[in-house]
């Protein structure tokens, strides 16, 4: 059987389940990278072009760890998905970067996917890749009407208020409890899904906010057709798929007001997220009613530091609504 | 007997050194820069009369280092070089073979990539501490132990202690997490000599082509504890040349021997040039918006160079 | 009105004079230290330098009675086609008062594009506008030519600065020029007076290409001078872009046939804003025209040069031409960058075997 390495991270946290699904149904097996740890991120800052952002240099790192293991490696290059954003050019030259930068690499499958040419520009690359593993249309044509279903099971769980690690957990049939009980605060973490939906990224960060008895909201539980009302705030549209979903999903939270607080979570030398921090922060400034913290993940956060913020964080939320204040904000 | 010159003004060190004809190394001087490189010339210039064997003339001057252009205009300098290339030179010369050099100082680190004896590929540390032999003294004042034992302490480390931290800042807060977690002195003073050794690979040493023989130097390559990780890391024998902590003096005294042995003459104003008094001053020039500070020096009283505008209003003809 | 528009080293003079045929009074100051630390002081941190740049040009021409900005936009995905909206809302934070023209690209939308010339030029015919654009036009390119001449006599000029000198007058004359056929006296003046300068016509010099983000390629400021540096250590330079191609590709005309595009594709077949894919296939460009040298300048952060960069040491390998890569920002010294070039130039001297070179 044909072996392809798809690394545990950034687009795995959204696509995975589509891709998944696909490639399984052609009869590939899939490979995974281990769980994002210390030694990834050590391999990956090591052989990465310095200037460039944290969650690159762990896709290398992921990389590095599932290269000697597989005969493909499966880096689609993800232009844009829906026709209108495109993704940050880093995603643009993913493919390029990793095969300048690593030596000793498997064939890389790096399928252009870019819909602003059109719906037929998609199923040109889904038979495209599919052919290389079987030569029936149909069964294609199955696997990806197949696959679709998937993902769109997984961005219901998303929407429940799942993280993607337990929807992905609930799509392979576990039982999973949110255990939503009374909680008297609700945070928005907002952040890219490699970022807040990685256990070691984001240093467990939602699981320590449920256990401090905080409800937490993400940028996948607004409904689309809810995103994009918040359109009117922006004089223009971010040129970023993840930055557009993240901002808009910002402007919804600060619109709806029934949030305490606004996490936004970025990692160093992201680029785009300049832009998004500083809009998100003056949008707090206009309104005092919901609290507006960021946190900055780098490769070296320590876990004690985030959850002392989160903590202090949290505890300043308790204490303004226990007064009904308004008028703290953090940065 | 005929002897070169050759002196590396930096921020942290001021070395001087000559060379006789044979290209060898008849005396050396390391002394701290103290933010006064004229002083340190002029001490430097006294010191190295008072050692060097009474028949020995200078026939040849040669400087570098960021400090370059006002230590020339002070002994009078036959070629002026900057410090990449005089430290490429003094390597290759010792070790002919050399493939990779890498250097730390005190604030900054380069490393320098040569085939064949010619300079490849380069890089230096930009605005970061983490590289360089800063780093490693600010946390021996922290730790309270003097650096010239990191070394010695570091190789009798028995346990790996990891100290996170791109910047030194944070290092240290880790250090200090690391200390109240309560590890040893040894295993934290290695962890410090892996970290500077991490950093200075990922940021300096990101993509070049590490070969051997590879040659450690500057003033950090004193550092039995800094070796050690290098060649844990590199996983190669690593050379500390003889004159490791003075190779950019010593690349600037072959440069001039090299250059005199062209023009047959030298600009050495002398060892009178230590008594001198050279006064520097500056000013910030108005005729632009660049706003250059133009430095000037006056050797008794009496202009003697100007530099620092990037326009030519200001040039000594 | 009083306006203020991005600095951009000296295609200012163009943009100036088009935007003074429509009875404005353009107030931007060349960028200096001050501007900068203004910048910095209320930009983001990661924000790269022509942000920052930016941003302190405008709030020292509103803190002078500026009341309109005008800039440019962009489809990304470069993070500058943000920058406008941005500025604005920093600046509006700050409690400015002004207008904010942001000119997109013309085929975003032409009733915007249009819309926004027409409240620029106030009750200009039509007719008047165009002839202004197109005498403007030509002036941009006159400049650019000049500055290819210049940077081919700089390195054999036998007084130092000399050409700087010249090429100061010359772009005075320029500037003066009202219509295109003096536009065309100026630029012939020019070409005369730059030849003119004493010159060792035998001298051989290093070629380097400078390549990078169109901002710190083009602004002296940003990049601390790198092309006066070169020339005046000995080198030619040359630089892949100019702005007239760049106004050229982005708003009037139909994107041209780009030769570094198709140079970059084996080993980076992907647009990715700015000027990423650019600088990879300039390199592979001046690697085949034998060149000695590239020199990639870019903003630190910059996204697109961030890729680009993780793709040169191949290509420097794949095309045997020496890459040196200067990350810019507001820490950037002078010195520094002056030791990386005279290092730069060593090695490259080296490579050739060549040993004698005007170095100071």
């Amino acid at each position: 059987m044909v072996k392809i390495g798809i690394p545990k991270t950034l687009a795995y946290y959204v696509y995975f389940p589509l891709w998944k699904t696909f490639l399984e149904e052609l009869g590939v097996k899939i490979i995974l990278s281990d769980d994002t740890s210390r030694e990834i991120i050590d391999a990956g800052v090591k052989e990465t072009v310095n200037d460039a952002c944290v969650p690159i240099k762990l896709f290398h790192g992921h990389v590095l760890n599932l290269k000697d293991r597989v005969d493909y490696l499966f880096i689609p290059r993800l232009v844009s998905l829906n026709g209108q954003t495109i993704y940050c050019p880093k995603f643009l030259g993913l493919p390029d970067m990793v095969a300048s930068s690593l030596d000793d690499l498997p064939p890389i499958l790096a399928p252009d996917i870019d819909l602003r040419e059109g719906l037929l520009n998609l199923y040109k690359v889904i038979f495209k890749l599919g052919t290389k593993f079987t030569s029936n249309p149909l069964k294609i044509i199955k696997a990806a009407y197949k696959a679709k279903q998937d993902w769109k099971q997984f961005n219901q769980y998303l929407q429940a208020g799942y993280t993607a690690v337990e929807a992905m957990d609930k799509l392979n049939g576990a039982e999973i409890d949110l255990n939503e009980g009374d909680n008297d605060l609700k945070v928005a973490i907002l952040g890219y899904p490699y970022i807040i939906y990685d256990p070691f990224v984001s240093v467990g960060m939602i699981q320590k906010l449920r256990e401090l008895g905080v409800k937490v909201v993400t940028a996948d539980m607004i409904p689309e057709p809810e995103l994009e009302k918040n359109f009117k705030g922006l004089s223009k549209e971010l040129f970023w798929t993840f930055s557009d979903q993240k901002i808009k999903a910002g402007l919804h939270y600060y619109e709806q007001a029934d949030v305490d607080g606004i996490i936004h979570v970025t990692a160093f030398g992201c680029g785009p997220d300049f832009i998004v921090d500083k809009k998100l922060e003056l949008e707090g400034k206009r309104r005092k009613d919901v609290s507006f913290m960021c946190l900055t993940i780098d490769e070296h956060t320590g876990e004690a530091g985030i959850v002392t913020r989160l903590e202090a964080y949290v505890d300043m939320l308790k204490l303004r609504s226990d007064r009904n204040e308004s008028s703290l904000t953090v940065s | 007997m005929n002897g070169y010159l050759g002196i590396d003004v930096g921020s942290v060190s001021t070395n001087l050194v000559v060379i006789n004809e044979e290209q060898n190394v008849i005396t050396n001087l390391y002394l701290r820069t103290k933010g006064e490189p004229i002083k340190v010339v002029q001490q430097g210039l006294q010191d190295l009369k008072e050692e060097i064997p009474a028949d020995l003339e200078i026939k040849g001057v040669g400087t570098t280092g960021s400090g370059r252009k006002l230590a020339s205009v002070i002994v009078g300098a036959d070629i002026v070089k900057n410090e990449i290339t005089t430290h490429a030179i003094a390597s290759s010369h010792q070790v002919p073979d050399v493939r990779t050099i890498l250097e730390i100082g005190g604030q900054d680190s380069k490393i320098i990539i040569l085939r064949d004896g010619i300079v490849v590929d380069f890089a230096m540390n930009t605005v970061c501490a983490a590289g360089t032999g800063s780093f490693l003294d600010q946390q021996a004042g922290r730790l309270q132990i003097p650096i010239e034992e990191f070394g010695d302490l570091a190789l009798k480390s028995e346990n790996d202690v990891r100290i996170a931290g791109r910047c030194s800042v944070f290092a240290e807060s880790d250090m200090i997490h690391k200390q109240q977690l309560g590890h040893s002195v040894e295993d934290i003073i290695n962890g410090l000599c892996q970290a500077l050794v991490r950093n200075y690979l990922n940021n300096i040493g990101k993509g070049k082509d590490i070969l051997g023989p590879i040659v450690f130097q500057g003033g950090v390559a004193a550092n039995k504890g800094i070796k050690a990780a290098f060649a844990e890391a590199l996983d190669t024998e690593i050379i500390v040349p003889e004159n490791y902590d003075v190779m950019g003096a010593l690349g600037s005294a072959l440069l001039a021997q090299q250059k005199v042995a062209k023009t047959g003459t030298t600009n050495f104003k002398g060892w009178d040039s230590a008594s001198l008094d050279y006064q520097p001053s500056s000013f910030e020039c108005e005729s632009c918006t660049n706003r250059c500070e133009v430095i000037e020096i006056y050797v008794e009283e009496e202009l003697a160079a100007r530099w620092g505008h990037r326009c030519h209003k200001w040039d000594m003809v | 009105m009083k306006v203020v528009l991005p600095y951009l080293s000296n295609s200012h003079v163009a943009l100036k004079s088009l935007i003074e045929s429509f009875d404005h009074q353009v107030i931007t100051n060349q960028p200096s230290k001050k501007t900068l630390s203004l910048g910095v002081q209320h930009s983001p941190e990661f924000a790269c330098i022509p942000f920052k740049i930016l941003l302190g040009t405008y709030i020292e021409a509103l803190e002078n009675g500026a009341e309109m900005i005008i800039t440019s936009g962009g489809k990304g995905p470069c993070r500058a086609g943000h920058y406008g909206q941005l500025h604005k809302e920093i600046l509006e934070d700050l409690g400015y008062e002004f207008e904010m023209i942001v000119f997109e690209s013309l085929t975003d939308s032409f009733r915007d594009f249009f819309g926004k010339i027409r409240k620029v030029a106030g009750d200009a015919s039509w007719i008047r506008i165009f002839k202004t654009i197109w005498r403007e036009w030509n002036r941009l390119t006159v400049l650019d030519k000049l500055q290819q001449k210049v940077h081919k006599v700089r390195p054999r000029e036998l007084k130092p600065g000399h050409t700087t000198d010249v090429f100061d007058e010359v772009v005075d004359l320029v500037a003066q020029a009202e219509s295109i056929a003096e536009i065309k006296e100026a630029k012939k003046q020019g070409i005369d007076k730059l030849e003119a300068i004493p010159q060792n016509k035998d001298f051989e010099p290093l070629k380097i290409g400078i390549i990078g983000e169109i901002y710190v390629v083009l602004e002296p400021f940003a990049n601390l001078e790198v092309e006066k540096v070169l020339g005046e250590m000995g080198v030619e330079v040359d630089r892949s872009i100019y702005l007239s191609d760049w106004t050229e590709e982005h708003s009037f005309f139909v994107p041209a046939e780009d030769p570094a595009r198709d140079a970059a594709k084996p080993y980076l077949d992907q647009l990715i804003g700015g000027h990423g894919q650019e600088s990879v296939g300039s390199t592979v460009l001046y690697g085949q025209n034998d060149y000695d040298g590239v020199i990639h300048l870019a903003p630190f952060t910059c996204i697109p040069e961030i890729v680009a960069k993780s793709i040169l040491p191949e290509v420097s390998k794949e095309e045997d031409i020496p890459v040196l890569t200067l990350f810019l920002d507001e820490k950037t010294g002078g010195e520094g960058i002056r030791t990386r070039l005279e290092a730069f130039i060593d090695l490259l001297l080296q490579k050739q075997g060549r040993k004698e070179m005007k170095i100071s």
